[in-house]
């Protein structure tokens, strides 16, 4: 098994999305989720439990592309109703587009999941990247299955306060949802002041300097790896101009 | 024995693969209140939130006024069964103690005037009148254990399931909880309580269940 240091991968990433925000052909959209895909491989990305974790977000963003394709007005039209066209070519291109930037970001965000949290905050530290930001990320990385758990719960206890989700109106539904969120925005706050509390007591920025006990090293093939990506991306950009 | 929550065979396992119960079947009655004792990490939450629906039984099942949770949605539940968290700033929801009484109520459409008269007598019995107006997640640990008891018994349940009710509790606040649970019985309320106060026990208790490796004496 290939070990990618974090700070390539974070490369790799960079290159993959800025590359598929300035491009908007489909083909070379496919071409760059292609390389992702490949790139992701190479990373050791587990493809199959991505596509399952991420089912209800593949499902709404296939339902923005349509609504998105059914919306667009500009093009030939594809298929049409009366007087209303409810396919066009442009919009189904548009929609198309949507939907390979969004794969595009997913393996990218896929490939960053391949390293710990712990591993991509040594990367930006050695990156020279200042201790408190570092730091903050991997905090913020770290919240983030919290506030999934907190969220989950809060939605259980409120139905269990008797309130059936499923039967509430969507404008009733707002209302709980202000109910679930506002607990939750509170207790963020308090929790930051809390850990703040917490580090500093225990010595946090005491000292001006920081050590590390893991400290990462680029190895030949990740030389290697980041020349191939580089080079190819300026490649690309020469070869086919930036629009 | 009129038996409200009926537990047949169930096992159940945690997502990491622990199996904390196995084949274990219980019934508990309307006219009873049941004490659930056993050591930390014995499975006392985790089977309230099996009885809740919040879990699923890896196998067997559990019915509750003869209909299985399987079925049941968790609101459908909760309208018929009141259960006060382990944690209780965990169902702690509005922006002031009077609005988290109420909010359920005038939701479901029921009279503002009846509510709020209810509201305030729940206020006089947990002794949190001085700060009705406060934010809940400000109060004091006790203050929002009673606030959760209260707003789960705004609700008038059929059944009562309380995880560690006299945690964080002054022994004044107990004293008046233990009122309460005793108005309950009186009402005909049956009860499932994971206590490990020993005295509380002693006062309340129908049935004592010691959970121990997933089994029960």
């Amino acid at each position: 098994m290939i070990n990618i240091d974090p700070r390539t991968k974070l490369i790799q990433v960079l290159i993959l999305s800025t590359l598929a925000l300035i491009y908007n052909e489909i083909s070379i959209l496919l071409i760059i989720l292609f390389t992702a895909i490949i790139i992701g491989f190479i990373n050791n990305v587990n493809f199959i439990s991505i596509i399952s974790r991420l089912k209800k977000l593949l499902k709404i963003i296939f339902m923005i592309a349509l609504i998105q394709s059914l919306l667009t007005n500009m093009g030939n039209p594809l298929l049409k109703i009366g007087k209303l066209m409810v396919f066009t070519d442009y919009g189904i291109i548009k929609a198309l587009e949507f939907i390979l930037r969004m794969g595009i970001i997913i393996v990218s965000a896929a490939i960053i999941t391949t390293s710990s949290s712990r591993e991509i905050i040594q990367g930006l530290i050695q990156w020279k990247c200042p201790y408190e930001i570092a730091f903050m990320v991997s905090v913020a990385i770290r919240f983030l299955p919290i506030f999934k758990e907190e969220m989950t719960d809060m939605i259980t206890a409120i139905q269990l306060r008797g309130i059936d989700l499923k039967k509430v109106k969507f404008d009733k539904k707002l209302q709980v949802y202000k109910y679930i969120l506002t607990p939750i925005t509170v207790n963020s706050v308090m929790k930051a002041k809390e850990l703040a509390a917490a580090m500093e007591m225990r010595g946090f920025r005491a000292y001006p300097k920081r050590t590390s006990y893991m400290v990462l090293k680029m190895q030949t093939f990740d030389y290697i790896l980041l020349g191939l990506n580089i080079g190819a991306a300026i490649l690309f950009i020469i070869l086919r101009g930036v629009l | 024995m009129n038996t409200i929550i009926d537990i047949n065979n169930v096992s159940y396992e945690y997502p990491g693969g622990r199996r904390v119960f196995e084949n274990l079947t219980l019934e508990l009655n309307k006219e009873e209140t049941t004490f659930l004792t056993g050591k930390n990490g014995c499975g006392k939450t985790t089977l309230a939130k099996l009885i809740m629906g919040i879990l699923k039984p890896t196998f067997g099942e559990i019915k509750l006024f003869g209909h299985s949770t399987r079925e049941m949605s968790l609101g459908s539940i909760g309208e018929r069964v009141g259960y006060v968290f382990q944690h209780p700033e965990r169902q702690l929801f509005a922006a002031s103690v009077m609005e988290e009484l109420t909010f359920p109520l005038l939701f479901r459409g029921y009279d503002k005037d009846e509510v709020i008269n209810k509201a305030e007598k729940m206020l006089d019995i947990f002794d949190l009148q001085k700060v009705k107006n406060s934010y809940p997640y400000f109060l004091s640990y006790g203050e929002k254990r009673c606030l959760a008891i209260a707003s789960v018994l705004m609700l008038n349940p059929e059944y009562l399931i309380l995880d560690e009710p006299t945690a964080s509790l002054d022994i004044e606040r107990i004293g008046v909880l233990s009122q309460v649970l005793e108005d309950l019985k009186n009402k005909n309320i049956g009860m499932l309580i994971i206590s490990h106060n020993k005295d509380f026990i002693e006062r309340h208790k129908d049935r004592i269940i010691n959970l121990e490796g997933g089994y029960y004496d």
